[in-house]
């Protein structure tokens, strides 16, 4: 590809908005412009550039040997760990859980931390919307402790605020300030609530949102007030962070938002919009849940899938139960829970920048980034799948790699 | 033996109603995943003296695929955790699609893997994922992906999408012909099918009434009412001569009374080649104010009488299913009434997603009287050609649950043990109280769950075992009551592999995609492209599924 070139319709993994309509100028097998993409999606795309080494130890080897040793790793181990990272696409999700499933190993992936807020759905479901559907119907959005010009930075302009929608010409923007998690600056009106009355607020809310009369608290009349407001409208979308700043969800706050959610569509209608990272992290939940009936955090170490959402790979590498570890993904996304354990462990790494990976892998295969270098599926935040166009050429594409060492595994 | 290349499947009792082939004692044989006349002597053989030899069988109408299918496997980790199921042990896993095979878990929502050996072991090798969101279509696919041996087919859901609306209004029927060709192909799907038409529309608008009354209320503008929007899809399936005519789930599902909305559906289609779905949840007699009855004489009356309608039960069977709908009004309505956790997904200008656990009780008046009227709608039925057999998979009970059904059906005795141990508050007057003798035969059966789920599906190589026909082939030892039987084949052949063998899975192949490319007129792209680029959050270019245009 000498020639300068646009690749139109391009999807975006920087963060959870996948957004589709990113137009990348490659001149050279390099990126000279991610057209369309804002500043995460540009640090998302770089120039392309991505390292391409399949390495044991500190040597460089062919793609061979490392897959060739890697089995030997993975089949010896007694108790394996499989890490779904970011950065990869539906098809090598898919194939990275039957690796899982042929080594007995215990399965996991980011989606383990946000649990707390995947357990909440298990035991009351949710409400949920695409982001389409909230462009087109919702008339009032209330960003509950987010704003999401940081970490979203186009969700605004191309979902759920700027555009107008067909049942929502106009709409009103509420920004609630939960402690230190400001929503957006330039709402119609701001609800300041603290962070200490945050899950009372939600159920105080849920209680009004189903017709209960409750005594006047002073600290959560700021509650009541939006509550109220929220009743007044035809379709709200209440949007939250699934994963604001790395830190874990608080079960009672995930709960309090699906239960609020929940309850406003007696007397309205409601949906929660639920912000999360890109990369694919959805796709994960999606995959696993298809493949074995749970959506993260599976031990196959029966030979068939266990769930274990309280005891998952973090608690594992650091009781040390884990022999040896399969990371297949992006090794900067392994959330430092999980990372720090991996220096001690064997550990075979296949993903974008596998081979700079800080935890030392003793296998270290490159490949492509999931949506830059390699096509496939992807899920936007809110479940929509979409396809990707990969913009440059890069290094074996970690579906292939992972379906090679797939065939060099040998059932135990 | 792997796959044969030929095979001579000798003696068994044949049932074979597409080509008048009832109780017949006969060979069948098989080359190149085919069905042939005849084989060399010298072909293996399969004996099959004493058994029972039936296509295999075909699935009209299931949810086991897709975004809201997965929703409801999420939802419930409970039933996962206790019904494990480690991978099969193949006899030769390296030989014919020699895939390792996969642990699951199972329930009412199974894992991919699970679904798929559970449907063969059940001696399906065909089935339909009854209803998925165009814009999800590309998830479904993956998900099939992932469901090995049956072959599989999905319907795309329209009736409550904009664009839709938008021709019907402006009266542009050859262009809501040409959107819904498009659409079709886009998703990769086989059939058409409208869920509720206009009602999830006004759930998701906000306002009251949040669902349509009658079948001319308006939706949004009064050129849109239910009635027209089914007229529109219904001629656009036949214009387009797609195999299977539209795949119709009604207004006002589980409501006392709906009977008579059902009814002015199919008059209103009258004349017109039309499907009617999971029908039990559709013919309830009473009101609003008057309780619930049974609907369901009058409602097969009609379907008796017009041989251009055919119809799908969606028994009620008695024990865990889950509620896994698009017709999302009605998801909200089980929460708010049983407290029972609940999913709603409204998915973009185009349909809903409701999805609630449920449990259908023996001694729960109304769980008592929709079976009774499934029961009602099968044992009234005139031509079996017309009324073939379905759960609703898992909205009235697993697939698992169809051997049982059948021995409702054969098993007069059984049946009437069974009805002793209802709760009948809701029987008196229906004709299951009544008394009602007839027994299906093992021809019916054929029918009902192969023969006539192929022809209604336009399927022209599945549910039959004359030559050119898919060598997919039931074999049932006989002896034990007929849930035993068909709860467990001796043999199952899918595409002339042999995937079930002393009723051990033995390989686990993968399963075709069966989809319709319907011609359409480019003239509706410049329209469709400017609608995406003005409604919708995915670009135009990235709607349709790969190649599928």
């Amino acid at each position: 590809m000498s020639a300068e070139q646009v690749v139109e319709h391009v999807t975006c993994l920087g963060c959870g908005c996948a957004c589709d309509d990113i137009a990348p100028l490659v001149r050279q097998n390099r990126i000279v412009e991610a057209r369309n993409a804002c500043p995460l999606g540009r640090a998302w795309f770089g120039d392309g550039t991505v390292p391409q080494e399949a390495r044991v130890g500190a040597h460089t080897v062919s793609l061979e040997a490392a897959l060739t040793h890697a089995a030997t790793i993975l089949t010896q181990a007694r108790r394996p760990l499989v890490y779904l990272a970011a950065e990869l696409s539906c098809e090598t999700q898919r194939a990275a859980v039957g690796i899982a499933d042929r080594l007995r190993a215990v399965l996991d992936s980011a989606t383990s931390e946000i649990a707390a807020a995947v357990l909440a759905a298990q035991r009351r479901g949710r409400v949920a919307a695409t982001l389409g559907e909230l462009r087109q119907r919702a008339d009032l959005v209330v960003f509950w402790g987010v704003d999401p010009a940081e970490r979203y930075p186009r969700y605004t302009s191309r979902y759920a605020v700027a555009p107008g929608g067909l049942q929502a010409p106009i709409r009103t923007v509420v920004a609630v300030d939960v402690g230190g998690h400001r929503g957006p600056g330039d709402a119609d009106a701001r609800v300041i609530i603290s962070a200490d009355v945050e899950v009372d607020a939600l159920g105080v809310m849920r209680a009004i949102a189903r017709g209960h009369a409750l005594p006047d608290v002073p600290a959560l009349r700021p509650a009541v007030e939006l509550a109220r407001r929220m009743m007044q409208a035809r379709y709200v979308a209440l949007v939250h962070d699934a994963e604001p700043d790395g830190t874990p969800a608080d079960p009672d706050r995930a709960e309090g938002l699906i239960a609020l959610a929940q309850a406003l569509n007696g007397p309205t209608r409601c949906a929660l919009s639920t912000l999360r990272a890109g990369g694919n992290r959805s796709g994960a939940d999606a995959v696993v849940t298809w493949q074995t009936g749970f959506p993260c955090a599976v031990d196959f170490g029966r030979g068939y899938p266990s769930y274990r959402p309280h005891d998952g790979a973090a608690a594992l590498v650091a009781r040390r139960e884990i022999d040896a570890t399969l990371v297949i993904g992006l090794p900067g996304s392994v959330p430092e829970s999980v990372a720090r354990g991996l220096a001690s462990v064997a550990t075979v790494a296949i993903g974008p920048f596998a081979s700079a990976a800080a935890f030392e892998p003793a296998v270290a295969v490159d490949t492509g980034v999931a949506g830059i270098h390699e096509g496939g599926m992807a899920f936007r935040m809110d479940d929509v799948p979409l396809p990707l166009r990969p913009s440059v050429a890069g290094p074996p594409a970690a579906a292939v790699v992972v379906g090679e060492l797939a065939t060099r595994l040998v059932s135990p | 033996m792997m796959r044969a290349e030929r095979l001579r499947i000798t003696g068994g009792t044949v049932y074979d109603p597409a080509n008048g082939v009832a109780s017949v004692v006969g060979d069948v044989c098989i080359e190149d995943g085919k069905v042939v006349t005849e084989l060399p002597t010298g072909a293996p053989r399969l004996d099959a003296s004493g058994m029972i030899v039936m296509p295999g069988g075909v699935d009209i109408h299931s949810h086991i695929a897709g975004s809201s299918v997965n929703h409801g496997r999420q939802l419930q980790p409970e039933e996962h955790a206790v019904d494990p199921v480690p991978a099969p042990r193949l006899d030769d896993p390296d030989g014919e699609g020699g895939q390792p095979t996969r642990s699951g878990t199972g329930g009412t929502i199974p894992s991919t893997f699970t679904t798929g050996y559970r449907y063969a072991g059940l001696g399906y090798t065909t089935a339909m994922e009854a209803a998925v969101a165009p814009l999800f279509a590309r998830h479904a696919h993956a998900e099939l992906d992932d469901t090995p041996i049956i072959d599989a087919g999905l319907f795309a859901l329209l009736g409550n999408d904009e664009y839709l609306f938008r021709q019907i209004a402006a009266g542009e029927g050859a262009r809501a012909r040409d959107y819904a060709a498009w659409v079709l192909r886009a998703a990769g799907a086989y059939a058409i099918k409208v869920v509720n038409p206009g009602g999830v529309e006004l759930w998701k608008r906000g306002a009251p009434p949040r669902n349509v009354t009658g079948l001319d209320d308006p939706v949004g503008s009064t050129a849109v009412t239910p009635r027209r929007i089914l007229e529109t899809l219904t001629n656009a399936g036949n214009e387009l001569g797609l195999p299977h005519p539209v795949h119709i789930h009604c207004n006002a599902l589980g409501q006392p009374g709906n009977a008579a909305t059902t009814l002015e559906t199919m008059q209103t289609l009258a004349g017109r080649r039309a499907h009617f779905t999971h029908l039990q949840f559709h013919s309830y007699g009473g009101g609003r104010d008057k309780g619930w009855q049974s609907g369901a004489k009058d409602v097969i009356e009609y379907v008796n009488a017009h041989p251009e309608v055919s119809v799908d039960v969606g028994q009620v069977m008695f024990g865990p299913a889950t509620t896994l709908t698009a017709d999302a009004p009605v998801g909200y309505l089980l929460h708010a009434s049983s407290g029972r956790k609940w999913v709603n997904v409204d998915v973009e200008l185009e349909t809903g997603c409701g999805i609630v656990p449920y449990v259908y009780k023996e001694k729960a008046a109304v769980a008592a009287l929709q079976w009774a009227v499934g029961l009602e709608l099968f044992l009234l039925a005139t031509d079996p050609w017309r009324v073939v057999l379905s759960t609703d998979h898992p909205n009235g009970g697993s697939f698992l649950s169809y051997p049982e059904l059948i021995r409702l059906l054969m098993d007069r005795a059984y049946r009437d043990e069974q009805i002793k141990r209802v709760n009948a508050k809701l029987l008196k007057g229906s004709a299951l109280a009544d008394g009602l003798a007839r027994e299906y035969t093992l021809n019916e059966i054929a029918i009902i769950t192969r023969a006539g789920p192929a022809r209604l599906l336009g399927l022209t190589e599945k549910g039959h075992l004359g030559p050119g026909a898919d060598a997919d082939v039931t074999i049932y030892a006989q002896g034990g009551d007929a849930a035993t039987m068909f709860a467990t084949p001796r043999y199952v052949l899918k595409g002339g592999t042999l995937v079930v063998e002393e009723g051990q899975l033995r390989r686990a192949p993968a399963g075709r995609r069966l989809a319709v490319r319907p011609e359409y007129d480019d003239a509706v792209l410049p329209d469709l492209k400017r609608y995406f680029d003005q409604y919708a959050s995915v670009s135009f270019e990235n709607y349709p599924c790969a190649g599928s245009v």
